[in-house]
């Protein structure tokens, strides 16, 4: 019995692997202490690693054909979401699929699922079915043992004709996996094939190109706004009751923390804010994003420069002197309801929480009022940021499936992939009018049925360019958007930008004990000497190599910047 | 019964070779304790051994079935120790293995290389000496407390509330120990109040393995009576009366007939326990990782899951594995050793 | 049958023995204080987690964590959970698996410690280290999972039985307490003829009654609890056993609205809240269960079951 979830939050924590790891602890324990788990390690097969991207990129991908159904209120600007604050007409929505596309043919589809899911036979599936024309058996997975079970899945011989594949379940293995069991689409959307399906047709190129694995187009991509998702969220209404003014340098920060806090009344300025002082202090993403050509020419990691040892040293800086909360430093407990509670002040999160917090807070406390901090540069000059990757979340289809399951699957993904505004979004997001929502002042509300059955199983398989909407919330989406194009007009593309990179698997454990070092550093518990120390082994045990690899990869294929 | 390593099983050899002492079907002395063990060895023919112990044998097979079919065959998965297994490499996981490539003993040689292991071992065993100290004895005094309670009622209640903490994850516990030992909970609030400030022992490094041994006791000490009044529910009062009769007082009944009543039990938990010794914990390691830092708090659980899992190295952590069962396999060996020696049965006898 | 040296002593429990003396004041005041101490020790954090589960959300928000102090009482939580056909399906299921496979664990465990009990039979070494190898060596996942696949057992109740009916733990302990018993009670029983699946059932299971407690609780517990086979083995949600729903009706993702994570979301409950209570159902079956086990722990039940 283990609520395993507990520490799961907006705020889930500092990693979102470690928060994954955490959830999928029992697993192993289960497992019999011996957890030989499946997360698949691997063999270096020549072809599997690499990208591909620049002109070999765009003959494999499918042409794009913007929509051009509902405009949006704020246009997407500085790789910002497009954002949709007004309401819009349910009674005349546009349909973005004239014909089904879908032949009826049945077809299995596996994806993580958080929450409980719904009956396969359930009111909103079967809706969706009739709308598509598809014939869907869906098996919902528990989305925190959904690594374990995909692991174990691609690696027996019966593989569900489309499976839905996260990116943070793409360690080791895996990602050899998708090339090896799943099949290129290519002949059913590169280039102007995508035009039977317009709202595949409407995802930006960018993601299309993160979904070239192995050398071909096997993935059907969730397309993410390239923005900082991480948000340094503030409480704006207690700011504005203690008249605090929100910090615009790294210092400032600093002594506006050390002002706040006050352990004798429970609150702390800050939790974990790693995250952030990335964004404040300008250090790469980590992972293949991590490599970029400087202007020197030089390529280089983010470890390599002196302000990744500077964000990590302020980051001890505010753990040293105490205003980051005891908790946040035990990793315990939820760091939301500390935030929301007011025993935090500011904390780190992505997007989702601004809407998310606020709606779970709208009737218990009115007063809360979340704002998102603009990033700084640690001088308090302007910030450097660097961008996202494209896409994060894809849908495969498995080698040797038929042609009819692969065209009721890309249907199926054509219906997922409706724009705002259209009818078979709102059938995706709220199911069918009178069953699962009831339409208030012109806003859909879900009721119980809704609130049960209409998950997210289908919004998984793709999704449109990016957009931020929430129609009980307008303001929200406006000030998420207009936050994103303010740090928008500093965010840089690194040279990896919007490749889809599987490293060679000699080098996969390379790096991974960075993440570990950083969390014990900053709280005090490793010398800064023991993160030099790591530096130069990651240089001297294959970093460099790695290097090698990176340049000529970017010589064969061109930067992503 | 000497269950060395290079010994084969015997079953598995013809009648001439049986080692094995084995007796009449019927023992003659009333005293022995193993009546089919008296006489000398090869003298009952396989024959009749057959005739006389299939009954047991076939008891004992249903078991054997399902360990060989879901603990034996996958077992054979752990050949991807000497491998740098790629599941996916073929048709399905199986096939696989014979297309990954053979590495000898490589994710060996990179573990015995790799200082994290080292000092993982060092705290698991550090962590398994404590709780071999401060945990094992618990439960036996708890049960020996409960069980001189003569009041059902009482005796009831007790027993059932201390059951209680083993039913919590360990999300929980540790949820739990921060609000009232972490740096803003329960104590250090009230510290606070009365002027001093700082306290949290939830994030001190140095305190951290007794730490966590509190936590364990806390939480399955209560569970870990339950065998012990199993056994000493079956304590013969005779016994006690007799022992009363001459003269032996509260103390001196319980050294002399409790305490030899749970020995065998005591042995064989002990026994398995120090088999176990390189399992002293999981998730609440990894759950606490982060509040004390990784060189506190890295045991070869946790190690093989980082390394290994995290990192999708199905083979590294398969050699971890293979390393430990063999560790595992030489400790129970050696504890039985040792009870025989000390006059107990152990796991098995000798 | 000779029992004649095992008696059934008194069902109903003695108040002291004639034989035992009064204890003394300090020793019965230092006993008290120590089992209340125990209890509280135990007790305080529970009450935290009932309290914190009984809480209206405002309450949780407002200390930003676990409750310690009840202010307010609100049932919502334990209603929420409680409601709908889904939770009451996944009570059945997990009914029904814990019962059948205890009944399957306790079956095989039990022969197989008594085809081990007695030392020097044929295979004895050979079963006993076979068994004993499992305890050390595990195997991984992938193998496993194909393994129970290509026998057909996902998507099958069996495949949450089947892969853990066994614990060499459970059997040795059980083994142990076997061989306990003296011989002499099952001798003159074999001389008489008796069979051995006999001797088991009229002469050592009798015996062995608080033994056999313990371990189905075990079993029991193992079961009830368990929900890593089922997240693995079975695609289909309908077949659930109650852990698993659990954890997916409190699971708290922001990405990922479901089930009462809606709920939580609008502001109507706590997850913080609902976790505890999903907690405090977990202990439910704890309480249920330990009177029927320990009533098989009467002081001096039996006389001469295990060697002093």
């Amino acid at each position: 019995m283990t609520p395993n979830a507990a520490s799961a939050s907006a705020f889930s924590g500092p990693s979102r692997r470690s928060f994954l790891a955490s959830t999928a602890v029992a697993t192993a324990a289960v497992a019999g202490g011996m957890p030989l788990l499946a997360a698949c390690g691997g063999s270096a097969s020549g072809k599997r690693e690499g990208a591909t991207s620049g002109k070999a990129a765009d003959k494999l991908i499918p042409a794009y054909v913007a929509s051009k159904i509902a405009q949006p209120d704020i246009p997407s600007k500085n790789g910002s979401a497009a954002g949709y604050t007004s309401k819009i007409d349910l009674a005349a929505l546009a349909a973005s699929v004239p014909d089904k596309l879908g032949t009826g043919a049945s077809l299995k589809i596996m994806s993580p699922l958080w929450g409980t899911p719904p009956k396969p036979d359930c009111a909103y599936y079967k809706a969706l079915d009739a709308e598509a024309g598809t014939k869907i058996t869906w098996q919902n997975q528990d989305g925190n043992t959904y690594g374990e079970k995909l692991g174990a899945v691609l690696a027996s011989s019966s593989i569900p004709d489309m499976v839905v594949v996260p990116s943070w379940e793409l360690v080791g293995k895996i990602s050899s996996a998708v090339t090896a069991k799943f099949m290129d689409l290519g002949p059913y959307l590169a280039g102007d094939k995508v035009k039977k399906y317009p709202n595949l047709a409407a995802i930006p190129s960018d993601a299309w190109r993160m979904s070239i694995f192995g050398g071909a187009l096997r993935g059907i991509p969730m397309p993410a706004a390239p923005v900082p998702n991480i948000v340094p969220f503030y409480r704006k209404d207690i700011f504005d009751t203690k008249g605090y003014t929100v910090p615009k340098s790294a210092d400032e920060f600093l002594s506006w923390a050390k002002e706040a806090t006050s352990a004798k009344a429970k609150v702390w300025a800050c939790g974990d804010m790693r995250w952030s002082a990335a964004g404040f202090f300008g250090v790469q993403p980590a992972g293949p994003l991590g490599w970029n050509i400087g202007s020197d020419g030089k390529l280089t990691y983010r470890i390599e420069h002196p302000e990744y040892l500077e964000h990590l040293e302020w980051v001890r800086k505010l753990f040293a002197a105490g205003v980051v909360h005891p908790d946040d430093k035990a990793n315990t407990g939820d760091p939301t309801q500390r935030f929301t509670s007011g025993q935090t002040l500011v904390g780190n999160s992505d997007m989702s929480g601004w809407y998310g917090m606020t709606t779970e807070q709208a009737q218990s406390n009115p007063d809360f009022e979340v704002d998102g901090m603009d990033y700084f540069g640690a001088d308090g000059g302007t910030p450097t940021l660097y961008a996202g990757q494209p896409a994060g979340i894809w849908s495969m289809i498995r080698k040797g499936a038929s042609k009819e399951t692969v065209e009721n699957a890309l249907a199926a993904a054509n219906f997922a992939a409706a724009p705002y505004g259209t009818k078979e979004r709102m059938f995706v997001d709220y199911g069918v009018e009178g069953t699962h929502y009831t339409v208030k002042d012109g806003v859909p509300v879900k009721n119980d049925r809704g609130v049960q059955e209409v998950n997210n199983a289908w919004v998984l398989l793709a999704a449109p360019a990016p957009y931020l909407a929430h129609p009980d919330f307008p303001e929200i989406a406006r000030k998420q958007v207009e936050w994103q194009q303010r740090q928008g007009a500093f965010v840089k593309k690194t040279s990896t930008y919007g490749m889809n990179i599987v490293e060679p698997t000699r080098y996969a454990t390379l790096s991974s004990q960075f993440e570990q070092l950083e969390i014990d550093f900053v709280r005090g518990n490793k010398k800064l000497s023991d993160v030099q120390q790591a530096i130069s082994t990651w240089k001297s045990s294959g970093g460099d190599k790695l290097r090698d690899w990176y340049k000529q990869l970017l010589d064969k294929n061109g930067s992503g910047n | 019964m000497a269950l060395t390593a290079g010994s084969r099983p015997d079953g598995t050899r013809p009648p001439a070779a049986v080692e094995e002492p084995a007796a009449a079907v019927v023992a003659a002395t009333a005293k022995e304790s193993v009546p089919r063990r008296a006489g000398k060895a090869g003298k009952v023919p396989f024959r009749v051994r057959w005739r006389r112990d299939r009954a047991l044998i076939l008891m004992t097979l249903p078991v054997i079935v399902l360990l060989v079919i879901f603990n034996y065959v996958p077992l054979l998965g752990n050949v991807v120790a000497f491998q740098d297994y790629d599941p996916y490499a073929a048709g399905n996981g199986i096939t696989a293995i014979f297309h990954s490539p053979w590495v000898g003993v490589e994710q060996f040689s990179r573990m015995v290389d790799d200082p994290l292991f080292w000092s993982a071992t060092k705290n698991t065993i550090v962590l398994f000496m404590l709780q071999l100290v401060l945990f094992f004895p618990v439960p036996i005094a708890l049960a020996l407390v409960i069980n001189s309670v003569i009041r059902p009622r009482v005796r009831a209640v007790a027993q059932a509330i201390m059951y209680l903490p083993h039913f919590f994850s360990w999300v929980l516990v540790v949820t739990v120990f921060q609000q009232i030992l972490g740096g803003a909970g329960i104590i250090a609030q009230t510290l606070e109040k009365h002027g001093w400030s700082g306290f949290d022992l939830m994030t001190d490094a140095d305190l951290f393995k007794y730490l966590v041994t509190a936590q364990a006791v806390w939480k399955d000490a209560g569970w870990g009576i339950i065998v012990f009044l199993a056994a000493l529910s079956a304590v013969s009062t005779d016994l006690y009366e007799a022992a009363a009769m001459d003269g032996a007082g509260r103390w001196r009944r319980m050294w002399h007939v409790t305490l030899p009543a749970l020995r065998p039990v005591i042995a064989l938990l002990l026994v398995l326990r120090v088999g176990d010794a390189l399992s002293v914990g999981f998730e609440q390691f990894l759950l606490q990782r982060w509040a004390v830092g990784a060189g506190a708090s890295e045991v070869l659980d946790t190690y093989v899951w980082n390394m290994g899992i995290q990192n999708g190295d199905f083979s590294y952590a398969a050699a971890v594995g293979l390393v430990k069962g063999v560790i595992g396999v030489c400790l129970v060996l050696g504890a039985n050793k040792v009870a025989h020696l000390l006059g107990e049965q152990g796991v098995y006898q000798k | 049958m000779s029992l004649n040296t095992t008696l059934i002593r008194s069902l109903k429990a003695p108040a002291r023995p004639v034989w035992e003396e009064p204890p003394s004041k300090a020793g019965l005041t230092a006993k008290g204080a120590f089992l209340v101490l125990c209890c509280l020790g135990v007790l305080g954090p529970l009450w935290i987690v009932i309290v914190t589960s009984l809480s209206p959300k405002p309450v949780i928000d407002r200390v930003g964590g676990l409750v310690v102090i009840p202010q307010g009482i609100t049932f919502v939580n334990y209603t929420e959970l409680l409601s709908g056909g889904q939770v009451s399906r996944a009570i059945m299921v997990s009914v029904g698996v814990t019962l059948f496979g205890t009944l399957f664990s306790m079956t095989v465990s039990v022969l197989a410690a008594y085809g081990l009990s007695r030392p020097g039979t044929l295979g004895h070494r050979f079963f006993l280290v076979t068994m004993m190898a499992t305890m050390f060596f595990g195997a991984g996942l992938i193998p496993t999972y194909l393994l129970v696949q290509s026998l057909g057992l996902t998507d099958t109740y069996l495949s949450l039985i089947l892969p853990s009916a066994v614990s060499v733990f459970n059997i040795l302990v059980l083994r142990a307490f076997f061989m306990g018993i003296s011989p002499e009670l099952t001798e003159s029983a074999r001389i008489d003829g008796a069979s051995d699946l006999r001797i088991l059932l009229t002469i050592i299971m009798p015996l062995s009654r608080a033994v056999l407690a313990v371990i189905s609780l075990f079993y029991a517990v193992g079961y009830w609890s368990a929900w890593f086979n089922a997240s693995i083995y079975l695609t289909d949600q309908q077949m659930m056993p109650l852990q698993n729903v659990l954890i997916q009706l409190v699971q708290k993702n922001t990405e990922a609205p479901a089930g009462l994570q809606q709920a939580v979301r609008t502001g109507q409950l706590s997850a913080l809240g609902l976790q505890m209570a999903v907690m405090v159902l977990a202990l439910i079956p704890v309480a249920v269960a330990s009177p029927f086990v320990q009533r098989h722990f009467k002081k001096g039940m039996l006389t001469g079951a295990i060697k002093g």
